[in-house]
């Protein structure tokens, strides 16, 4: 058994260095008379044993003469502990890959590869909004409304709905990413603007009305807001004249009461897939909350992960 | 007196910051430096052929070598430095006389049953292609040497080949008085010296012995290096083992007349720098009374048994008597795999001794023992190495 261990250990700083190299060799040479049903003649068990208990023996006799005696069993035991570690292992960095964490879908907790949980980062709903903060595993889009969202449907069976909102810096992370995949992949997108800050609660409205108005223009419109340019409510007349739009026509249509119960209606929509951050990005159904990195959204839409 | 921390500030490696506790001497000892620097100044100053350029450096190679071959001969007290033949080791002297001696079938080779296996297996193969018969001679109890049972094997044999000290045990073998019952009784006698001539004076012409080998590893010298000596009328009449270069006086496409002593057995180019090292280690060990090395090496013997006899599950190999075992101390204890001693005491301490079967695989094999750790001290060796021996090997013993 302690082969099998040296032989996992030596293995990977065989990697590194040539020294632990020629122990792997070793401890390979070991591992391979044992499966063949041979007495391992080597000499490496042995040394390494040796090795344990002399560094052992200056610190306690007891410990040595007790790891002396179960040395079979001890290694047994590190030996499933090594397995569950590395399958733990494994599983972070599958978890890591496919969606962001080592701990899986949405988790926030450490991730050694993601130290800073960048990938999870998300600009949360204060309770000003009215939403109440809901656990990931409850994000859903069944029975949510989306058509009156603005929509580019290219008859794609993938389906790609991005929650974001204006003047969070991880919503205007993950959009460019976003827009990637769905011209990459040539899937259908859905954006709802959730005003996660306050002061953008008005482009919600602007928003329905640009789209009411002019149809697929509103993508450069949005396209624009969510790029590192600074919103506010009086720079919102700018911005529209920037893009052509009739500034009057686009308020006058704000002002509108039937407009912002329609809006009204949006919002609570949205507080139906229990959203409590932005940005949620659900992919064919499944969300993904926080700026992912790019492989994680491709991830979603590939068939195999990786293709 | 000897000197022992004057004689280690000749050799480097006892001199360094992590000094090892070297006890495998029996295999292999350490080399002083002027050892090295005479095989260096070979190989950086006159790096030629011996025997056969005529420049200057030929000639300085050719004398060195014959300067060795005097100094060894003087060593061992031999009539001329014609009798002393260079090899590369103990085994292969044995070897050179098993294969040039002319057995016949049914002749019989008499051998303790302590050999090393460079004195069992030549003679088994001759056993197994000629017919000879392998006599083994039992040790007493104590495994010391049964003179009298000797008295009674040795009729009818045609050599004696025994070991004079044994790598087992330690354990010195009568020479003279096995040579004189061996001559009684028309047999010759090989004596395999190799853990007796870095220990103790050997003088050929006073044992009268008819051949002698030896290894120049044992006896600070470099490895690949031996020493077959042989009485001159008796060498003179084996045929050659290995023939070729050097070897011959001249040659014709259908004759050729072989070189006289010792050249006829010193077929090819030699190692010239090891046979200069080697006279060097035997020039050096020449510094010493070996009375000194003998009691010196008792004294931490006599320590390290006292030490280990106190430890009860110890068994000693050989007599419990250190002054019977010179400066060997193999021990075993029953059910341990003795190399975990040695592996350990090389991780914590820094002190190496040799475990396993020692190449007497017969030995142990007939007594059904699996292993045993051997203790081989030397004149560079100290009480307080001894000490920290005992030490350690007391904290090991506790947890296994």
């Amino acid at each position: 058994m302690p082969c099998i261990i040296a032989l996992i250990i030596f293995g990977i700083m065989g990697i590194f260095s040539a020294s632990h190299r020629a122990l792997a060799k070793e401890a390979f040479s070991c591992v391979f008379r044992r499966i063949t049903l041979r007495p391992c003649n080597t000499g490496f068990q042995e040394k390494i044993k040796d090795k344990i208990l002399s560094k052992l023996i200056n610190r306690s006799v007891f410990l040595t003469k007790l790891v002396n005696k179960n040395y079979e069993l001890l290694s047994w035991i590190f030996f499933v502990l090594m397995v569950g570690s590395m399958v733990w292992t494994i599983r972070g960095g599958y978890n890591f890959y496919v969606y962001g964490s080592c701990n899986g879908l949405n988790q926030s907790g450490f991730c050694a590869f993601d130290p800073k949980g960048e990938n999870n980062k998300i600009s949360e709903i204060g309770s000003t909004c009215g939403v109440v903060q809901k656990t990931e595993q409850t994000l859903t889009l069944d029975g949510v409304d989306l058509s009156s969202f603005p929509t580019q449907d290219v008859g794609s069976k993938d389906n790609v709905v991005f929650v974001g909102c204006y003047d969070c810096i991880y919503s205007k992370k993950a959009y460019p990413l976003i827009k990637k995949l769905v011209q990459n992949k040539k899937a259908n997108l859905i954006f709802a603007h959730f005003p996660a800050k306050g002061d953008t609660e008005s482009l919600s409205v602007i928003d329905y009305c640009v789209y009411k108005e002019y149809g697929d223009k509103f993508w450069i419109f949005n396209d624009y807001l969510f790029s590192d340019y600074a919103i506010n409510k009086n720079n919102t007349n700018t911005i529209l004249e920037k893009f052509g739009f009739d500034v009057k026509k686009i308020n006058a249509c704000a002002a509108n009461s039937e407009i912002k119960s329609a809006v009204d209606a949006q919002m609570r929509e949205l507080e139906k897939t229990n959203l409590f951050g932005t940005p949620t990005v659900f992919i064919n159904g499944k969300a993904y909350v926080g700026p992912k990195p790019y492989r994680v959204y491709r991830s979603a839409i590939n068939k195999f992960i990786f293709f | 007196m000897l000197d022992v921390e004057k004689m280690r500030e000749d050799f480097k490696i006892l001199n360094g910051g992590k000094a090892p506790v070297y006890f495998d001497s029996a295999c292999m000892s350490l080399k002083p430096d002027s050892v090295v620097e005479a095989m260096n100044d070979y190989y950086y100053n006159f790096p030629a052929c011996a025997g056969r350029s005529s420049h200057k450096m030929g000639d300085l190679v050719t004398k060195k070598v014959k300067e060795a071959r005097e100094t060894v001969a003087k060593f061992i007290n031999a009539k001329n430095e014609n009798e002393i033949i260079f090899t590369r080791n103990t085994t292969e002297g044995i070897n050179l006389l098993a294969n040039s001696f002319d057995f016949k079938k049914d002749d019989v080779v008499l051998i303790t049953d302590k050999e090393h296996n460079s004195n069992l297996v030549p003679w088994l193969v001759l056993r197994d292609e000629i017919g000879i018969l392998v006599r083994v001679l039992p040790s007493k109890e104590d495994n010391t040497f049964d003179l009298e049972k000797f008295s009674e094997l040795v009729k009818g044999v045609r050599l004696v080949s025994m070991v004079h000290a044994s790598n087992l045990d330690g354990v010195t073998n009568p020479a003279k008085e096995i040579i004189e019952i061996a001559h009684k009784n028309n047999a010759l006698v090989l004596l395999d010296a190799a853990q007796s001539i870095p220990h103790r004076k050997i003088d050929v012409k006073d044992l009268d012995v008819d051949f002698l080998v030896f290894s120049g590893h044992k006896m600070l010298g470099p490895t690949g290096t031996g020493i077959l000596y042989g009485k001159y009328k008796l060498l003179e009449k084996l045929p050659p083992f290995i023939v070729g270069g050097d070897t011959v006086e001249y040659t014709t496409y259908d004759d050729y007349k072989m070189l006289p002593l010792p050249e006829k057995f010193e077929a090819g180019l030699q190692d010239y720098a090891g046979i200069i090292g080697l006279g060097e280690a035997v020039q050096y060990l020449s510094q010493f009374d070996f009375k000194d090395i003998a009691e010196h090496e008792l004294k931490l013997n006599s320590y390290i048994t006292d030490e280990m006899l106190k430890i009860p599950r110890i068994k000693i190999i050989g007599p419990k008597d250190p002054a019977l075992r010179s400066g060997i101390v193999n021990f075993y204890i029953d059910g341990v795999d003795m190399h975990q001693i040695a592996l350990m005491l090389d991780q914590m301490a820094n002190i190496s001794i040799r475990s396993g079967q020692h190449c007497v695989h017969s030995w142990f094999n007939h007594r059904k023992i699996k292993n045993s750790a051997r203790v081989s001290l030397y004149f560079y060796n100290t009480m307080e190495e001894a000490e920290l021996f005992i030490k350690n090997l007391n904290k090991i013993i506790k947890i296994i």
